[in-house]
């Protein structure tokens, strides 16, 4: 029988040193990407023999770190891989200024922790000064609009000038909720499309229905829309739609249906004449029924129609003319359909689209919001599309992948607006820190603020030493100069941040600031290091968690 | 001045507009349901400018604007149902651009301060919102992102379009900025309940947006259409159809609004106004301004039952 080696569990202050050391190797590959003079780090693949992936991007470096050899260390490792990449999925930006933040208050905490103060109270007073930092990044944020302004938003992410313009007018456009969709693009370069209306990722349920075969495209004119996710599994459930829809003199028809029968459908193609009225059918958008009850409910409001659900037992059995759904253009292809100039009341749309907008201000979900936001761009009237093309499938993924994290940013720059960037921002809350530390009352809450104050300096020290200059004078240059002001490593010299365009998105800063402060506050509380050799069968996958407030 | 009408379709008059820098030639046009009435005598007899098309049946008008250098590229747009007419003559000759389908019906015209370098006109339509033209009206396209309400009834250019790029609407619901030329549009404050919004005018040095509304008065904002309040001053409760404001020679704003059984004006900005009721025995739909606004001016004003009145401004 094989022996189960265990690891013997590891206290303090053996833990301090383990966690440090871990966290010290995953920020020091990446604390030479922070800024725009940043090195690049290899990282050695795993799957096959090809040259090691050159990367510049904290976020991606964070993930390519799998483990490390000690299985100490590797707790810290990962501690911070954890909370370095939920704040790349989150926010596309800000992973290394996250990491440089979460060392700089770890080794602080630690020291005071050693030399005697309580880890817990540090841990309390250490969020405390967590949200006077949220605070004052957010009272310096200014709100951006335009497209060079964005455009200069999304450059500061990700450095490439026709990306970044592209970004700046398809967000000057959209806005901070509308729809972009990046796919993969078959020629060298980026292109956008901006498409009318809203559409969804269904499409015809019979090739009958359509009447352009050389674009595989149905267009219906002053369509009526019957709205369901029922399943018509008769001709007897569908005929009263029809029956409606003919005394009405309709001469468009789209059915949703969630499934349609053989025999339902056959009475559908039976009744569709282009001279008398064309019937296009398509399937329920969204997976399971909630999903579907949104989809429906937004296409209600849209067009002025009623859903008729499954689940509160409705049929179309008792529909009558002003049930249906009515838009100016209705359009039908083999993988989508989508509706243009929907003719419901506008006044009920607007309040409808206030309603989610709240929801999605409201909810710390991230799976949430993100559902929140799809259902609020397709309403807004349009989408745009940017493919992402290249030379060879790899420099396509990587763009893809520059544009996914900058659109995150950008988008969040138009909701919370920008910030000095550069580390400005950071220093700039150091006086408000200084001031509670100078009314502090207790040792621990003197020494969190007093981390806190030195950590904010951290940033700006990065950027500059990897742009190769003395981070101590340059900082004393920029204490001098006041807030706001910070050391441009491109020109060498200390200016006002915003006035040079030198800025960062303010959710992202806020993200990366929550993400380390309370992330290394709760690392000073970790006492002991427990190893399983094999893992529970009852550990659940976990989710990707709730987005903070901030 | 003894008010003067004429007869000039057997319908609906829509709008009239006289031509920007040709007011010793006094051409004017009107757009009728029975088609495009064109004067070259100040309104005192009109002709059917669409005449060398040899239609078949009289095309609706809806819509008339001029380019804003019309004293050298004698430009002007007519809107009609599916489609925006262009004359580069002063209207002896016309071309069709034909909007996309279904044909929308042009509310509303309005062409770019800066039209000569951008070439841009925009088209209000009910039910298809904005439609915008990039290559000075050969071509069209629907540019409603963030256009919640596509029933237009109102499109107002800012002034300073070259350095803001700025527009309004006017719709069933309220109204609506765009900041970027009219490719995207963005919810203003101005309250649901007051709407819909027939009218829009913004004054020469952007500093008061009016908004004429259909049974709630009328409306101001002087922060860009952040926030609107009622103008105090104004009583009627009667569809404001059409809106004028212009520089006043005392250093404030006149200002023209038309119900459909009056003429108001205002001398001060707003704070008082004039009445003239023409007794044209149908109701009023448009006005036009050719001399400026100011007591006594002359005044076109069209009517519902295809009469246009000369009349002098209160």
């Amino acid at each position: 029988m094989t022996q189960t080696r265990r690891r013997p569990s590891l206290f303090q202050p053996a833990v301090y040193r383990a966690v440090g050391s871990g966290a010290s190797q995953i920020v020091g590959a990446i604390r030479p990407t922070l800024g725009p003079i940043g090195r690049v780090v290899a990282v050695e693949r795993l799957l096959d023999k090809r040259g090691p992936e050159v990367l510049d991007s904290g976020g991606l470096i964070a993930k390519r770190i799998i483990q490390l050899s000690n299985p100490y260390t590797d707790v810290g490792a990962m501690f911070v891989r954890d909370l370095l990449w939920r704040l790349h999925d989150q926010e596309g930006d800000g992973v290394a200024t996250a990491a440089v933040l979460f060392q700089a208050i770890f080794e602080g905490g630690v020291r005071h922790v050693t030399a005697g103060h309580n880890a817990r109270r540090l841990q309390t007073f250490l969020e405390e000064g967590t949200r006077l930092v949220l605070d004052e990044l957010a009272r310096m944020a200014k709100p951006v609009a335009g497209k060079e302004r964005l455009a200069h938003v999304a450059y500061t992410v990700c450095h490439d000038r026709e990306l970044s313009d592209l970004l700046g007018e398809i967000f000057d456009i959209i806005g901070p909720y509308g729809r972009l969709e990046i796919r993969s693009g078959n020629t060298r370069s980026l292109e956008r499309e901006y498409v009318e209306g809203m559409y969804w990722d269904r499409g015809v349920l019979s090739r009958d229905m359509i009447s352009d075969w050389r674009r595989m495209r149905c267009d219906l004119e002053e369509a009526a829309i019957a709205i369901s996710d029922l399943h018509l599994r008769t001709p007897e459930q569908v005929l009263p739609v029809l029956e409606q829809a003919t005394r009405a003199g309709l001469h468009n028809l789209l059915v949703v249906a969630d499934e349609i029968s053989d025999s339902a459908m056959s009475l559908l193609l039976a009744n569709n004449r282009p001279d008398r009225m064309r019937i296009v059918a398509v399937k329920t958008p969204g997976f399971g029924k909630e999903e579907q009850a949104d989809v429906l409910t937004d296409l209600a409001v849209l067009t002025g129609g009623r859903p008729f659900l499954r689940t509160v037992g409705d049929t179309f059995e008792r529909i009558c003319v002003d049930d249906f759904g009515r838009a100016r253009r209705v359009w039908v292809e083999t993988q989508n359909f989508g509706v243009i100039g929907g003719k419901g009341d506008p006044r009920r749309l607007r309040r409808h689209l206030a309603a989610l907008r709240a929801a999605f201000e409201g909810t710390l979900d991230i799976v949430q919001r993100g559902k929140l936001q799809a259902r609020l761009g397709k309403l807004l009237g349009g989408a745009a599309t940017l493919r992402v093309g290249g030379l060879s499938e790899r420099e396509i993924e990587a763009r893809k992948e520059a544009a996914e994290r900058t659109a995150a940013a950008v988008r969040g720059a138009l909701q919370e607006g920008i910030a000095p960037g550069g580390g400005a921002a950071f220093l700039a809350c150091q006086p408000a820190l200084r001031r509670k530390m100078a009314a502090a009352s207790e040792p621990e809450e003197r020494a969190a603020y007093g981390i806190l104050v030195q950590a904010m300096a951290e940033p700006m020290r990065a950027i500059v030493a990897n742009a190769g200059y003395d981070p101590g004078d340059a900082l004393a240059e920029v204490r001098m100069a006041g807030p706001g002001y910070g050391y441009d490593v491109l020109t060498g010299r200390v200016v006002c941040m915003m006035e040079a365009g030198i800025v960062d998105p303010a959710s992202v800063q806020k993200a990366a600031a929550y993400a380390a402060l309370s992330g290394a506050a709760l690392a000073l509380t970790i006492d002991v290091i427990v190893h399983r050799t094999e893992q529970p069968s009852h550990a659940s996958i976990r989710g990707p968690g709730q987005r903070k407030k901030l | 001045m003894k008010n003067v009408s004429v007869a000039v379709a057997s319908g609906l008059v829509y709008a009239l507009a006289c031509a920007p820098s040709s007011i010793a030639h006094r051409l004017y046009f009107a757009a009728t349901i029975t088609g495009l009435q064109r004067s070259m005598d100040g309104g005192r007899s009109w002709a059917d400018a669409l005449a060398k098309l040899t239609l078949q049946a009289p095309l609706t008008a809806t819509s008339v604007a001029f380019s804003p250098d019309f004293g050298e590229d004698c430009t002007l747009f007519v809107g009609a149902p599916g489609g925006v007419l262009r004359s580069q003559d002063a209207g002896e000759n016309w071309r069709i651009a034909t909007l996309p389908t279904p044909p929308p019906f042009v509310t509303c015209l309005a062409v770019s301060p800066n039209y000569r370098a951008d070439g841009l006109v925009f088209a209000g339509a009910m039910e298809d919102g904005v439609l915008r033209s990039w290559d000075r009206g050969e071509s069209w396209a629907a540019w409603n992102f963030g256009l919640l309400d596509l029933n237009v009834f109102a499109l107002a250019v800012s002034p300073n379009f070259t350095e803001d790029d700025t527009l309004f609407v006017g719709v069933e619901s309220g109204v609506f900025r765009s900041a970027n030329g009219g490719r995207a549009w963005r919810e203003t404050a101005f309250p649901m309940d007051a709407a819909p919004v027939l009218s829009l005018a913004i004054s020469h040095d952007k500093t008061v947006i009016l908004a004429g509304t259909e049974q709630n008065g009328l409306w101001s904002s002087r922060d860009q259409g952040e926030s609107w309040q009622p103008v105090a001053s104004w009583l009627e409760r009667t569809a404001i159809n059409t809106l004028h404001i212009e520089k006043c020679t005392n250093g404030g704003l006149a200002l023209l609004a038309l119900t459909g059984a009056a003429v108001w004006c205002s001398y001060d900005s707003g704070a008082s106004w004039q009445k003239a009721e023409p007794n044209a025995g149908a109701a009023l739909t448009c006005v036009a301004a050719p001399d400026g606004i100011h007591a006594g001016a002359e005044l076109l004003l069209g009517t519902e039952d295809g009469h246009i009145w000369i009349v002098r401004a209160p």
